[in-house]
């Protein structure tokens, strides 16, 4: 079944096409990589999936539900049940680890003895137990990752979305990550679309990929593994 | 349509009610005599003489004191932003006291050292004599609004001098002596805030009506202002206040076209600054610029301390002015909070562009800052002033439109400063977990925010504390604030009442700020 459709998506910036007619689409519990260079276009497609902006043609479904068509927004992204995890993490830097979790709980009415579980089962799993009433400014590079990336997983969304979230990280720490996030995706099942330049990480990370140049998509099709 | 564009048009609708409507109905009350339209008031502008002079009278003081605070400002804020100066930030602080009280507080002030029984008459009385008839003239104008604005040159060139690339300083170092950098590469990378600055000062001062009324200096505002208050003459009044609207107008095109969108967002350039070491000329710049201080901000304000040493002034300018003192707390405090609130749907508005008019948003906050206070009083009367609409016209809502109108682009200009600090994925990263738009604003970009929106409703308060222009004009009967009360006093008041006003109602402006500076500091020494 498909989780995310993009039927010949057209976006424009200053009258610039920056997504050029784009049809993709993404199964249920799938691992797609987005892979390209700067300025391609694939943060881009990241973002008019998660509604923050509109494609100017084309259609967007999510669970076969169409989300974006023609330049207008039918779906606001906090009804499109999506997680996402930025680029600079977007963790708030006001609220603690717990705070942060609880914080879209709470937006989508979850109760109370719910909301608990679904907090602990996520510092759980995040292996951040220890942590839950510590903010994001005195967390490790590594933990920030996984609170990034448990706030995004406890709304339990149809597709978790990741926007390059490993690019600042060394070596050492981003093959933990990753590994931990192919963990998370086995124990819980989710569809991940996953941003990055780095052939890598994308081989490491995705099942399929999607090669992006100037808004366009080049090819597409399995990842090879590392020699 | 979403909760956001409700919130942003209702702020749209607001600000045009209290900053547009009005300046639009002046307009039209200057053209329309009797129900027919009607050019006779600008006739008479136009054909007099002393119209013609009052505006050069008005374009002189704004020239002169805009050359001489940037002049002063210039090197002031490059040695307090950039030099090794002992004490900078007292300094700072102390240059920055003129622009937190009502100018004509300073004029009263330079009255008590220089005028016929001020301080300087105690020792040479003769001299006295001199210096008070300079002092009620252009060249005391010049000299008090000069003192008043410096602060915002010198601010505004330190702030810029923070946006400029230290690598570039660098660069430039490896082969020229640091006056070469900072003529060659810092200033010139900074004019357009340097600039910018200027502009402020030469439409605040074309504005300033409080100053050239008490040295009795004639120029336009005190015109509009004499026209309407004096004679009740509604439409000459309103077509003397159209000339000051249109210079304004046309400065502000300039500053649209050339400067918006270089001194639009502020951020401090990455990496640790480059400071000038003054070396061997410490001491004496250490010495000038403390001397400086002493005359410019010091000795005037001392000068009041001493005028005012009597429990018994104090006692009297409490019985006298003490439900002025707390209608002036009660009305700054409220409207800073409503220019807060105000300002940030409309910083957020121009920020995030969230409507199509977000430009024209801007300019009109701009506009209605840097419009004179009697330009937009005049307005506000015009528009309110009706049988209908008493609940405006005879209450405080009137002041507190007129500092909607005036001061918006304080809170909106800091919000937009604010918000371009704080990441778009900290709200995208709110809205995709689900929550709508007000409760991303309120747990999400308010408490991101709040340092700025704090400072914003400090600026805020300050401005309304002191303002003169609006509340002068549109106070209704009985609810004048403290300043408005300490000039109309000023006519036939006992020196020492006066006096002790000034120290009272410069002791509200100031304790806030000191207040936070120890916030401040606590919070620091916390961390």
């Amino acid at each position: 079944m498909n989780i995310v459709e993009f039927r010949s998506v057209w976006k424009f910036y200053d009258q610039k096409p920056v997504i050029r007619n784009i049809s993709l689409a993404i199964q249920e519990n799938e691992r797609l990589v987005i892979l390209g260079p700067s300025g391609c276009g694939k943060t881009t497609l990241l973002r008019l999936l998660a509604g923050f902006i509109t494609p100017e043609k084309g259609d967007i479904l999510i669970n076969t539900e169409l989300v974006a068509s023609d330049g207008t927004s039918l779906k606001e992204p906090r009804d499109r049940n999506l997680g996402m995890v930025f680029q600079d993490l977007a963790l708030w830097p006001h609220m603690t680890v717990r705070d942060n979790l609880e914080f879209g709980l709470k937006a989508q009415g979850i109760k109370p003895e719910s909301r608990e579980r679904r907090i602990r089962e996520t510092l759980r799993l995040t292996q951040m137990e220890g942590y839950a009433q510590v903010r994001p400014g005195r967390l490790s590079g590594g933990q920030q990752q996984r609170v990034a990336l448990g706030r995004a997983l406890v709304l339990r969304p149809k597709a978790l979305l990741m926007d390059e979230p490993l690019s600042s990280l060394d070596l050492q720490l981003k093959t933990r990550i990753q590994r931990e996030i192919l963990k998370l995706h086995r124990e819980i099942g989710f569809t991940l679309i996953y941003v990055t330049h780095d052939e890598r990480e994308a081989a490491e990370i995705g099942k399929r990929m999607v090669v992006m140049k100037n808004g366009e998509i080049e090819r597409i099709g399995p990842t090879h593994p590392r020699c | 349509m979403t909760v956001r564009l409700a919130v942003l048009w209702i702020a749209v609708v607001i600000l045009a009610v209290a900053g547009l409507v009005p300046l639009l109905t002046m307009f039209l009350q200057s053209v329309v005599v009797d129900g027919q339209f009607n050019l006779s008031f600008y006739a008479q502008i136009v054909t007099s003489s002393r119209q013609w002079s009052l505006l050069g009278n008005s374009l002189i003081l704004a020239s002169l004191t805009t050359l001489g605070t940037t002049l002063v400002g210039l090197p002031l804020g490059i040695l307090l932003g950039k030099s090794d100066l002992p004490l900078r930030r007292t300094f700072i602080f102390l240059f920055t006291i003129p622009l937190l009280i009502p100018p004509y507080v300073t004029a009263v002030s330079w009255f008590d050292v220089l005028g016929r029984n001020g301080l300087l008459s105690k020792s040479y009385p003769s001299l006295a004599a001199t210096t008070s008839s300079w002092l009620f003239g252009l060249p005391g104008c010049v000299l008090v609004l000069s003192s008043t604005f410096l602060p915002v040159v010198m601010i505004l060139t330190i702030t810029f001098l923070k946006t400029v690339n230290p690598h570039l300083e660098e660069a430039a170092r490896l082969s020229s002596n640091w006056f070469g950098v900072l003529k060659g590469v810092t200033v010139p990378l900074a004019r357009s805030g340097i600039f910018l600055a200027s502009l402020l000062v030469f439409l605040l001062s074309l504005g300033e009506f409080g100053v050239p009324m008490f040295l009795r200096y004639n120029v336009f505002p005190v015109e509009a202002f004499t026209q309407f208050s004096a004679f009740f003459d509604y439409g000459a009044a309103a077509a003397a206040a159209v000339p000051l609207a249109l210079i304004t107008c046309l400065v502000l095109l300039l500053e649209a076209n050339f400067l918006r969108e270089k001194t639009y967002q502020l951020r401090p350039a990455s990496g640790a600054a480059l400071q000038i070491r003054l070396g061997r000329l410490r001491n004496v710049v250490f010495l000038t610029v403390s001397l400086f201080c002493i005359v410019l901000v010091l000795l005037p304000l001392s000068a009041l301390l001493v005028q005012s040493a009597s429990q018994a002034a104090y006692t009297e300018a409490i019985w006298r002015a003490g439900d002025s003192l707390l209608r002036s707390l009660l009305y700054a405090a409220m409207g800073a909070s409503l220019l807060v609130l105000l300002g940030f749907a409309t910083g957020y508005l121009i920020h995030s562009r969230a409507l199509g008019i977000c430009r024209s948003v801007d300019t009109l906050t701009v506009v209605l800052f840097a419009m004179p206070s009697t330009v937009i009083g005049i307005g506000l009367i015009s528009l309110w002033n009706q049988p209908s609409t008493t609940f405006i016209y005879a209450t405080p809502a009137i002041i507190l439109l007129g500092y909607i109108a005036q001061y918006t682009a304080l809170s909106s200009r800091i919000t937009v400063s604010t918000l371009s600090q704080i990441p778009v994925s900290m709200e995208e990263a709110a809205e995709i977990s689900g929550a709508g738009w007000l409760r991303q604003v309120a747990l999400i970009i308010a408490p991101l925010a709040k340092r700025g929106l704090a400072g914003a409703w400090l600026v805020c308060y300050i401005f309304c504390l002191r303002d003169t222009g609006i509340t002068m004009m549109v106070y209704p009967p009985g609810r004048d604030t403290l300043p408005v009360r300490i000039f109309s006093l000023m006519a036939n008041g006992p020196p020492d009442l006066i006096a002790a006003l000034c120290i009272i109602l410069i002791l509200c402006t100031l304790l806030p700020l000191s207040l936070l500076a120890v916030v401040i500091r606590l919070k620091r020494q916390e961390s």
